[in-house]
Parts: C-alpha cells; sequence; structure tokens
C-alpha cells in the first residue's frame, strides 16, 4: 500500500507532470510565472486548492453521485466543489493569517479556471483511484504544478536578458521553453520502471 | 454585426492573439481530425452558452454571476459529451477527459463575462460564433502540422511518401508547445508584415 | 432599510442560483436518458468486433451469466473458446483489453486494446499489429513473460516493445491476472 502511494505522488509530479504531459494549467504557466516568488505562492495556493478537491469531490462522487445514480451531474458538481472550495480558502486565509492572505490573495480567483483542478478530479474518476490515492494524487500534482511553475518562472527571469527574435517575443519563446522543459522531463519516465 | 463575427477569426483570435484555451488545444491536436472535432464541440458550448447568458443577462444578482455562467456552461459541456459519447464513439475515446476540461476553457467563461452578459442576444451570438470558429481553424491549423510531421498524413489522407521518416516528437506533448509557440511567432510575423503594409500604403 | 435590501439581495441570487441548477439539472436528466441506450450499444458493439478480430470464424458471441467473460462458438455450434475483458494501470493511465484464450484455457488466441493513454510512437504501439500478433498462440501453462531486445525462446514469451517496457509489462500484467480470474470464475462451467 505505501509503495503504491508513492508511485502515485511520483508519478503524478514527476513523470506525469500534469503541466507538461496533460497540458494543464497552461494559462498560468503563460501568464502568471515571471517571478519566482509569485510562481511559489501560486503553486503553493493551487496544491492545496488541488488537495482538498482531490478529498471533497472523491467523497462526492463515490458516497453521493454514484449510490443515488447522479453521475450525469459529474461535471456541475465538481466545478461546483471546487469553486466554493477556492472562494472558502480564500475566506479562510483572509480571516486567520492576513500576511498570508497579502501574499497569495491576488492568485486565488484564478485558481478557479486553472484546468489542472478541474483535469485532476477527472483523471481521478477515470483511474478509480481509492481514497487515500487520491489525496496522494492532489498533492503530488500540485507539487509537479508548483515544480513546472517555478522552473518556468526561473528560465524567463534569464530570458529577459536573451535575445530572442522579435515575432516570438511573450507567449512564443514561453511556449517553445516549455517544449523544451517537456521533452526534459520524458527523461524522468524511467524512474518507475524499478 | 458581421465585425463582431470576423474579429475573432483573426484580430482577436482566442488562440494565436489571447492565448486562451491553452489546455484542449495542446492535448488533443495529434490528429487534425481530433483538433477539429474539440473546435466543433467548443464552437457549440460557447455558442449555446453566450446565447442563454445573454437573453437572461437582466436576470442575473451581480455577486453570483460567475457561479451561474459556470453552471450554465457545465451543462452544455455535459450535453457536448454525452452527444459525441453516443454518436461519436471513437472521437470521443479520443478526446477523453479534454471534452469535460471545456468548462474551465477560460475562452468560454471570458466570453460569457466580458462579453455576452453586456450585450444582446444577435451580437453575443455573432462573438461567440466567430470565437468558437478562429478556436476551430486554429485548432485545425496545429493538428494539420502535428499530424503531417508526425504521422504523414492529414486528416488521415497520407500526403508524405513512403520513406518519409516520421517526426514522434510532434506528437509528444514538447511537440505539441514547439509548434504552437511556432505557430504564433508565424502569426506575429504576417500581422506586422500586413501592419507594414498598410503604413506604407 | 438598508438591511431589507441586502436581504432581498440575499433571496434575489439565492432564487437565481437554484433556478439555474433546477433547469441545468432537468435538461441533463432528459439529455443523458436518451444518450445511455446509444452509448451502451456503442460499447457493446466495439466488444464484439474485438472478440471477432481474435477469433475470426466467430458466430455466435454470448455473455455467460453473471460473469465478465463471453462463450465464442463458430457457425456449427463448436466452441472456439473464451474472450474476457481486463484492464490496469498502463504507464500513463488504465488501459482496457479484450482478450481470448482456447477452449481449455492453455493458449491464448490473441489481444486487442480497447483504450490506453500510453505515450503515442512507443507505448501505444501495444494495440500495432506486430505486437498483437505476439499474443496469438501464445501458450498460457505458465504466466506469460516478457523478454527486452531479443527473441522469445521460451512459448510463453513475448518481446517487450523496445522504449516501452513499461507499457509492454502492463500489459503481460493485465493479461495474467484476467487469465487467473476467469480460470478461477469458469472452474464450474463444463
Amino acid at each position: 500500500m505505501g509503495k503504491e502511494l508513492i508511485l502515485v505522488f511520483i508519478a503524478a509530479s514527476i513523470t506525469n507532470n500534469f503541466v507538461l504531459t496533460y497540458f494543464l494549467g497552461i494559462c498560468p504557466l503563460i501568464g502568471v510565472s515571471n517571478k519566482i516568488e509569485s510562481a511559489v505562492g501560486l503553486g503553493l495556493a493551487t496544491t492545496f486548492v488541488m488537495t482538498m478537491a482531490a478529498t471533497v469531490t472523491w467523497l462526492i462522487y463515490n458516497k453521493i453521485l454514484v449510490p443515488f445514480d447522479l453521475v450525469f451531474l459529474q461535471y456541475v458538481t465538481f466545478i461546483m466543489v471546487i469553486a466554493s472550495l477556492v472562494q472558502f480558502v480564500e475566506m479562510f486565509i483572509r480571516k486567520t493569517s492576513p500576511q498570508l492572505y497579502r501574499a497569495l490573495g491576488i492568485f486565488l480567483p484564478l485558481i478557479t479556471t486553472n484546468c489542472a483542478i478541474l483535469g485532476l478530479t477527472l483523471f481521478m474518476v477515470l483511474r478509480n483511484y481509492g481514497f487515500l490515492e487520491s489525496v496522494v494524487f492532489g498533492l503530488g500534482a500540485g507539487v509537479g504544478f508548483t515544480l513546472a511553475l517555478v522552473l518556468m518562472a526561473g528560465i524567463r527571469e534569464e530570458l529577459v536578458f536573451a535575445d530572442v527574435p522579435e515575432p516570438l517575443k511573450g507567449t512564443g519563446i514561453s511556449l517553445i521553453v516549455a517544449g523544451m522543459l517537456a521533452l526534459a522531463f520524458m527523461g524522468f519516465g524511467g524512474i518507475i520502471s524499478g | 454585426m458581421i465585425r463582431e463575427f470576423t474579429k475573432g477569426l483573426w484580430k482577436e483570435n482566442p488562440i494565436f492573439v489571447q492565448v486562451l484555451g491553452m489546455c484542449p488545444t495542446l492535448a488533443v491536436t495529434t490528429r487534425a481530425l481530433f483538433g477539429f472535432s474539440m473546435g466543433m464541440a467548443t464552437l457549440f458550448v460557447v455558442v449555446c452558452s453566450s446565447v442563454v447568458v445573454s437573453s437572461i443577462r437582466r436576470f442575473v444578482p451581480r455577486q453570483v454571476r460567475i457561479p451561474m455562467f459556470t453552471i450554465i456552461i457545465a451543462t452544455f459541456v455535459t450535453a457536448a459529451d454525452y452527444f459525441l459519447k453516443a454518436n461519436f464513439y471513437q472521437i470521443s475515446k479520443a478526446l477523453g477527459p479534454y471534452v469535460p476540461l471545456i468548462v474551465v476553457n477560460c475562452l468560454i467563461l471570458g466570453r460569457a463575462e466580458a462579453f455576452a452578459s453586456k450585450n444582446g442576444v444577435g451580437r453575443a451570438f455573432m462573438d461567440a460564433l466567430g470565437m468558437g470558429a478562429g478556436f476551430t481553424c486554429a485548432l485545425v491549423v496545429l493538428g494539420s502540422v502535428r499530424e503531417l510531421l508526425g504521422a504523414g498524413s492529414v486528416f488521415g489522407y497520407r500526403l508524405m511518401r513512403d520513406g518519409f521518416t516520421e517526426w514522434v516528437v510532434m506528437i509528444l506533448p514538447a511537440g505539441a508547445f514547439l509548434t504552437l509557440g511556432l505557430l504564433v511567432g508565424l502569426f506575429n510575423i504576417i500581422n506586422s508584415k500586413k501592419r507594414g503594409a498598410v503604413r506604407a500604403g | 432599510m438598508k438591511r431589507i435590501v441586502s436581504g432581498n439581495n440575499a433571496i434575489k441570487m439565492i432564487t437565481a442560483l437554484l433556478a439555474v441548477g433546477i433547469l441545468s439539472a432537468v435538461s441533463l436528466v432528459f439529455i443523458y436518458q436518451r444518450a445511455i441506450p446509444k452509448i451502451e450499444a456503442n460499447v457493446r458493439e466495439e466488444t464484439k468486433e474485438a472478440i471477432e478480430s481474435i477469433f475470426p470464424g466467430a458466430a455466435k458471441i454470448e455473455k455467460i451469466e453473471g460473469k465478465e467473460i463471453f462463450r465464442v462458438e463458430d457457425a456449427g455450434g463448436r466452441l472456439l473458446g473464451y474472450a474476457f475483458p481486463a484492464e490496469g494501470n498502463g504507464y500513463q493511465g488504465i488501459i482496457k483489453l479484450i482478450a481470448g484464450t482456447d477452449p481449455d484455457i492453455s493458449v491464448i488466441k490473441g489481444m486487442k486494446v480497447l483504450e490506453s493513454q500510453e505515450t503515442p510512437g512507443l507505448g501505444a504501439e501495444i494495440d500495432s499489429k506486430d505486437f498483437r500478433a505476439q499474443f496469438a498462440g501464445l501458450s498460457i501453462e505458465r504466466p506469460v513473460e516478457y523478454v527486452k531486445n531479443r527473441k522469445p525462446e521460451k512459448p510463453y514469451q513475448i518481446e517487450a516493445i523496445t522504449g516501452a517496457t513499461i507499457s509492454s509489462r502492463a500489459v503481460v500484467t493485465i493479461l495474467n491476472n484476467g487469465i487467473r480470474e476467469i480460470r478461477k470464475a469458469l472452474k464450474d462451467e463444463p
């Protein structure tokens, strides 16, 4: 059981990195990640919401939707759960730690439309994960997302000094850099052959 | 009215200019056909939800507009998903979880919030149709390039001669990023050429 | 005064949300009920085609009551073997496949992948003709094994796809588990 969980974690965070192999959460990758600091902030907030979302949607899906034959409401419920979760997290952080809120606050609303979170819950259902696996899957996916975001931000901080061809400035070069990162991450593929 | 339609095709193209809805764009364009199907599903959802949002815009309380729009979008996405599963089973299997992910395609919520909730039904319809068409075109272009280089064909028709070595990387995730990056660059070159021509004329 | 207005507002918000929610649920029920029979038919059709590709002479495919196993007979009513679906984790997600065995469950007749999310060009080759051909006639007196980068020597071995060992091993594992299951399930069949 323990080994299984570690495998799920490594797969979600590195070998099958959400951003670089499933293309989930590209918008923040291209849009936000200009500074390492904000990348870390957004990454942490997302990781938190992902873990929570995996936990809550697993319970709702397996304890309510499936037993009552309501699977066709899956997408509507999942997106509502994620939206309310984000709202709740925002209120909670604002009440308990204004400092943390100042650091993360602006990112929180962005998280709802981050496809990585809905994607996570959908993959979780598709793969038939058990409860613990789902929680670990959410955590791993969040860590992987943070990793990709921070790497990207680091590269882009350096890119400012590079001589990028005029038409590729901005989006173009970001996408190409992401492509290189994706290639590099394929190298991790052998890790779990063990 | 016509301008609401055409702006989505080029000047405000959702993918090349606004860089919205990246996940499905990159994930499903391993084949031109998949890109086209995803484009049509998105077109359906963006048009339907824009029309609905625009026609109920007077009854929507400001504070809860985003959740309401999201429910509307998720409903149409579920409908599209079941339609594909029932009538185009193989395509639906190939697109997999990326059909439900249309829910969080920023393009759709973006159009509902920025345009449909402020404009009449007719204009909202034209706007959504243009955005959906622009999205579909971009997906087909991306899918064609990747399929041509990665599998030697376009829409399943073999175009490369038999000895052609397929560039597997084009079908892999990395190829998606590289192709789109270069296409965005190409788009910018064409645009700046056009601007230059206008100035010279 | 202000309070009343905000109270009204709250009611308005809740009614609006509820109305949208109910409308959405009702229309989805309607769509779901119309789509479900078609989707089920699609799945059945796909299973049937897969079984026919494994057993070329198949004329009658019949699901055994209460089990996920199909009896396959030819036009003369002779038992060709059993087909069974099996699934498990691959490299990037779940792999679903259908496999067929002879009536004694001693030889595999063939295998067809129904669903996988493996890497195109590498892992996705598990559904290629060459890889699938290795399974036709494969002995399952012992659990199936895979070998890397050389031709298999034993009748129960297959050669893994170069660069896609994980996907190949996943298929072998899924297959072995499936065979164990069907042996158990068919113990009391004639």
